[in-house]
């Protein structure tokens, strides 16, 4: 399967930036199964300097600074990515990814293999992780227990979030704290995938999050609206003796062909799509575009 | 010896019973102390009660202070220093210092490996956890390299003795530790105020250290090695330390500069001065790890500068400490400094420190909780008081609420031996007292090992009973003596080598804050003059009016109240429709002129804007400075305090801060040379002057009144403007609204003229710096000209004309005011030209994480 995205992020600055720096986290990951084909990210007004490095968790960013006024910033990437997931192992394939339980997994977690030493920052708390209460803790033990399965349990909690919370895009943002969604059950695909997160590292599991894309199909008959979708988060958890294995609570499936892998970390705080520091005394406004098709080869 | 200890140490241990630096549970005195015990003897107990007065008088008069947050005494607590110090022989120090020196460089060497290969993990040196969940540890700084010998250039460690009579670890602190300048003027001071108690000690001076210091700064250059550009970065004039930010940036030379003075542009960082951008090559950071650039760590930061990480990556700057070093102020590494020091270095520690358990094992963890009530209990990650829990002092509820934590997230603990560490004779109330001590030592890189000042700072305990030593509630320091058998050269001032030497620096170098504060001492400084002279002349008429029952008085007053209003634009005031009530009860109106520091335009408002740009600037005052400013605070203090608001009360008050202002100007004038930016103070001081001169005569002169009343108003203007005798000596006549004109706008020669302020001003304003890529004349100097050209231009007879309806001159008016708009476009000008960083610093995406 081939796409092609693109996925721009305007800023419409009321009296003018001077002068910028930012950090941009939008380069597909190239990994297998994904395979990134060809990559092009275009910054409006031209930076005056730009470089390209791999953050602590192998994240391409990108940064880049513009040194003269401007009013609108515009970052555009494009991507074609061939996808295919069949090339990456596959659970039900493993008996023991597939039956390791709680238990055994936590004593797995124990060595001093250099695998499992990189995979323990996972389980601790993170910048947005923080606290996590006896609530969470009890919601995440439903489904975790000492002998059972590990990925039963996370198959199951990725099945309880979707079906218990709520999707709602006006009850939070970037910065809603993981409680509130807790308390009221409501939010969007970051929330989820942050709730999911805490619940396993309760447990002693690691955890992750995955930001990405997702295709959305319209619905019969019609055609696709370009601009129609948007970034995407779910989040992936390390089965020893496996790996990590992706869930998508909002969606309530195992990421196939439809995913598409920016960046992972420890929670968004780690992967923000773009994030800066302006010089300005006004405000700004935000605009995200993102369209994914099978690419037109 | 001679030493008569029952007197110094009556009752000594009256309430306690602890380990003690000189008296011994047998009552023998520890012979390291006798020379100064006889000194102290000799200067005796009554007269060691007027040194310590001295000590304080002294730490007062120098402006050392301490800010402590939420305190009542006010942000400037004076800095304690204690007459009697605190020392330890030579004999016993060789092995502390050896003992510092391992550490600082095994700690080096934590940092370099927890940044690089970590090894120290992957080799279960150090359990992983302890590094990955410290908040400390800063997944941007992973890989940096740094040009330097070591990655931790100052270390800092508190230091207690245990009860094996050895010193022991505490704390580390490494990334901006803080003390070195209070010990340095603890020595000073003492020096000064008790020479006596030196006599026939031989104490080791810091004088190499702090050439060290300057050394190791000018060795951490990455680039431009010959000439670097060194500045010192202050969270600013709120920081508690930020007495010994602007006291070490005296001291070494360097540009005292906060986030806002610096910029990263072009992979490079520089500092905005008045002319241009200055290259920084080396940063000494009172800023922590993570408000040091709010691009990447934490972004709500004001104290930063966005980008400076990428910039430390690219080697083309270095940070002192660098930045991440916080990782190191970790009590969860205290249990494996011993496998640390054998894995790096095959060596045990040398200096013990307390026993401690992290509770990330099971094992310890276990241990630890079924002894909770014996414990000390800290989170591995957290200094302060409230993430330390003292258990033996606990609730039965609060020991189970900490038990959860800690089993929630084991790895975030720590569990220490509750240690009964020695008290030293501290002098409180006229005696001596057994104090909780603590030593702060500090080392520095110096090539390839460290360089320990010989001595530190010590702080003990506010009371008796206390158990915690700290600066934040408010303790007690000494002066920390290392005392050798050898005599020393007596103690030098401290000298720079030639090498050390840096280039001078001009006017073209000042930061723009810097400037921008003077600029604004100018103003402030030059509007509470005007505005406490004006309101001195009102309240005089007014108690004279008290014995004259002619209208014109009254009428008088009433004009002098609205003006008064107009002046120091504090509207509605007696201006408006609702202003009977203030009126009726003037000198209820007059004092909130005087006392309201919510209002603007007040004379308490000025005075406090003008000391926030002054106390920012403290790195440049002379002693006499701080003397006069603290006699303005403590005048207005007491005033306050007094609450006698009567005209003759408030009279006084106004007389006695127009006294200290105007010496407060003549100090500025010798202490500050131009190139240190004297030149923008002056452009603002004459700048305000010439607007307040402005709108005076916009009030008092415009108005065509009857003549008696004409007569007072003139005598209140010049009054006002401390020109009534200059206008007697020049006219010799009877007071004329023409007269009045041509000495206050148009007199050529006399300083306090319009005319005159505005050529200073243009004069000055040609002095300022260009830069090159500005036109020939800056919008500035256009400004400032055609005011210049336009105060020529006036006639006297156009001026003084009336009206149609002979009410007005209204001619004079709008002169006067098209003058003032031009000085205030002026003004602007001069921000927009000089002060660029007025732009505020504002995140892409609103994200404020608790990092």
């Amino acid at each position: 399967m081939v796409f092609q995205i693109s996925h721009t992020t305007s800023y419409l600055y009321e009296s003018g930036v001077t002068f910028c720096h930012n950090i941009a986290t939008l380069k597909p990951k190239d990994m297998v199964g994904q395979k990134l084909l060809d990559y092009h990210l275009d910054i409006s007004p031209t930076p005056s300097e730009i470089s390209e490095k791999l953050d602590f968790f192998g994240n391409t960013v990108t940064r880049f600074s513009i040194q003269k006024y401007h009013n609108e910033l515009k970052v555009t990437t494009n991507s074609i990515i061939e996808r295919n997931f069949s090339l990456q192992p596959n659970i039900h394939d493993s008996v023991v990814g597939n039956t390791i339980t709680l238990t055994q997994a936590l004593l797995e977690l124990k060595s001093y293999d250099e695998e499992i030493l990189d995979v323990r920052q996972f389980t601790l708390e993170s910048i947005l992780i923080a606290r996590i209460t006896p609530e969470i803790k009890a919601y995440a033990e439903v489904s975790f227990k000492p002998n059972r399965p590990i990925f039963e349990a996370a198959f199951e909690l990725m099945q309880r979030i979707y079906t218990e919370f709520e999707f709602d895009p006006e009850f939070t943002n970037v910065a809603t704290p993981i409680h509130d969604v807790m308390k009221e059950k409501k939010g969007v695909c970051q929330d989820f995938a942050q709730i999911a997160i805490a619940c396993v590292r309760s447990v002693g599991l690691p955890a992750r999050y995955v930001s990405g894309y997702i295709e959305t199909l319209p619905p019969p008959g019609k055609e696709k609206l370009i601009g129609a979708d948007a970034s995407h988060a779910w989040f992936s958890i390390y089965i020893p003796k496996f790996g990590w294995i992706d869930f998508d609570p909002t969606n309530n499936q195992i990421p196939k062909n439809q995913h598409i892998t920016v960046a992972w970390g420890r929670d968004y705080y780690d992967v923000p799509p773009l994030k800066g520091v302006i010089y300005s005394t006004g405000k700004n406004k935000m605009k995200v575009a993102v369209d994914i098709r099978p690419a037109t080869v | 010896m001679i030493l008569d200890s029952n007197i110094l140490f009556q009752n000594y241990f009256s309430d306690t019973k602890n380990y003690d630096e000189v008296l011994k549970s047998n009552m023998s005195i520890n012979p390291n102390w006798e020379n100064l015990l006889e000194n102290i003897n000799q200067i005796g107990l009554k007269e060691l009660i007027n040194k310590q007065s001295d000590v304080n008088w002294l730490m007062d008069e120098n402006g050392v202070t301490y800010n402590v947050y939420n305190d009542p005494k006010g942000m400037h607590r004076s800095w304690n220093l204690n007459v009697v110090p605190f020392l330890i022989h030579e004999s016993e120090w060789k092995t502390i210092e050896k003992g510092i020196i391992q550490r600082a460089e095994i700690l080096n060497l934590v940092l370099k490996d927890i940044y690089g290969k970590r090894e120290l993990i992957k080799k279960g040196v150090v359990p992983h956890e302890v590094i990955f969940a410290h908040r400390g540890f800063l997944r941007q700084c992973d890989q940096i390299q740094y040009k330097t010998s070591k990655n931790l250039l100052i270390h800092s460690a508190d230091l207690s003795r245990g009860p094996d009579g050895r010193m022991w670890v505490v704390n580390d602190r490494t990334q901006a530790p803080s003390g070195m300048g209070y010990a340095l003027e603890n020595r000073n001071a003492l020096n000064r105020a008790v020479p006596d108690i030196f006599k026939n000690i031989n104490i080791h001076h810091s004088s190499s250290f702090f050439y060290n210091f300057n050394q190791m700064l000018i060795d951490a250059a990455p680039n431009n090695r010959n000439n670097p550009n060194i500045v010192i970065l202050t969270p600013g004039p709120l920081n508690e330390t930020y007495f010994e930010h602007s006291y070490l940036s005296s001291f070494l030379g360097y540009p005292l500069v906060t986030g806002n003075d610096l910029v990263v542009r072009n992979g490079k960082v520089w500092m905005k001065t008045l002319k241009e951008l200055k290259q920084v090559d080396v940063i000494l950071r009172r800023v922590d790890d993570i408000y040091m650039d709010p691009l990447e760590l934490r972004e709500d930061s004001y104290l930063g500068v966005a980008g400076l990480l990428d910039v430390v990556r690219n080697q083309n700057v270095a940070i002192v400490n660098p930045i991440g070093s916080g990782i190191l102020e970790n009590s969860g590494i205290i249990p494996f400094m011993n496998a640390i020091s054998k894995y790096f270095l095959n060596e045990d520690l040398i200096l013990p420190q307390i026993a401690s358990w992290w509770c990330g094992q099971e094992k310890e963890r276990h241990y630890v909780l079924s002894n909770l009530a014996n414990f000390v209990v800290k989170r591995i990650d957290r200094s302060n008081r409230e993430s330390l829990f003292f258990c033996e002092f606990l609730s039965t509820a609060q020991l189970e609420k900490l038990k959860n934590e800690i089993l929630a997230n084991p790895y975030h603990f720590v569990a220490q031996e509750k240690i009964s560490f020695s008290t030293a004779p501290d002098f409180v109330n006229g005696r001596l007292e057994p104090r909780k001590m603590m030593c702060r030592t500090f080392a520095i890189a110096k090539k390839d090992t460290y360089h320990v000042m010989p001595g530190g700072l010590v702080r003990v305990a506010p009371e008796r009973e206390n158990l915690h030593v700290s600066n934040q509630r408010g303790g007690v320091s000494k002066d920390f003596w290392i005392i050798t058998d050898h005599p020393q050269s007596s103690i030098q001032n401290y000298a720079w080598d030639n090498s050390c030497k840096i280039s001078i620096s001009n006017i073209n170098d000042l930061p723009s804050n810097t400037a921008e504060n003077l600029y604004w001492s100018g103003r402030y400084l030059g509007r509470a003059i005007v505005t406490a002279r004006f309101i001195r002349m009102v309240l005089n008429q007014m108690s004279n009016s008290q014995f004259s029952v002619q209208k014109t008085e009254s009428e008088n007053l009433h004009f002098l109240f609205q003006s008064l209003t107009s002046i120091t634009y504090t509207y509605p005031g007696f201006v408006g429709e609702e202003n009977e009530e203030a009126l009726k009860n003037p000198l209820k109106e007059i004092l909130s002129v005087v006392m309201d520091e919510k209002r603007l335009g007040t004379l308490a408002q000025t005075l406090n804007s003008f000391n926030n740009s002054y106390y920012s600037l403290r790195n440049l005052w002379s002693k006499d400075m701080w003397r006069v400013f603290d006699g303005i605070q403590k005048i207005w203090g007491r005033f306050i305090d007094e609450k006698n608001y009567a005209p003759t009360d408030i009279i006084k008050l106004l007389d006695r801060i127009i006294t200290r202002l105007i010496a407060f100007m003549g100090l500025i004038e010798e202490s500050i040379l131009v190139d240190q930016g004297l030149l923008l103070y002056f452009i603002g001081l004459q700048t305000e002057q010439a607007m307040m001169t402005i709108s005076k005569c916009r009030s008092l002169l415009v108005f065509n009144l009857e003549e008696h009343l004409q007569y007072d108003i003139l005598e209140s203007l010049l009054t006002s403007h401390e020109s009534l005798n200059i206008y007697r000596y020049s006219y010799r006549s009877y007071l004329s609204v023409e007269n009045v004109i041509n000495l206050i706008l148009l007199d050529k020669d006399y300083p306090k003229s319009l005319t005159y302020q505005l050529k200073r001003i243009q004069k000055d304003i040609d002095r300022l710096p260009h830069s090159k890529n500005t036109a020939a004349i800056t919008e500035c100097q256009r400004l400032v000209n055609e005011a210049n050209l336009k105060i020529e231009s006036l006639n006297i007879s156009k001026l003084i004309a009336l009206n149609g309806d002979n009410t007005l001159r209204e001619n004079l008016d709008n002169e006067l005011s098209d003058l003032g708009d031009l000085l205030h476009e002026m003004s602007l000008s001069i921000s927009d030209t000089y002060f660029n960083h007025t732009y505020q610093q504002t995140q892409l995406v609103n994200q404020n994480f608790p990092l």
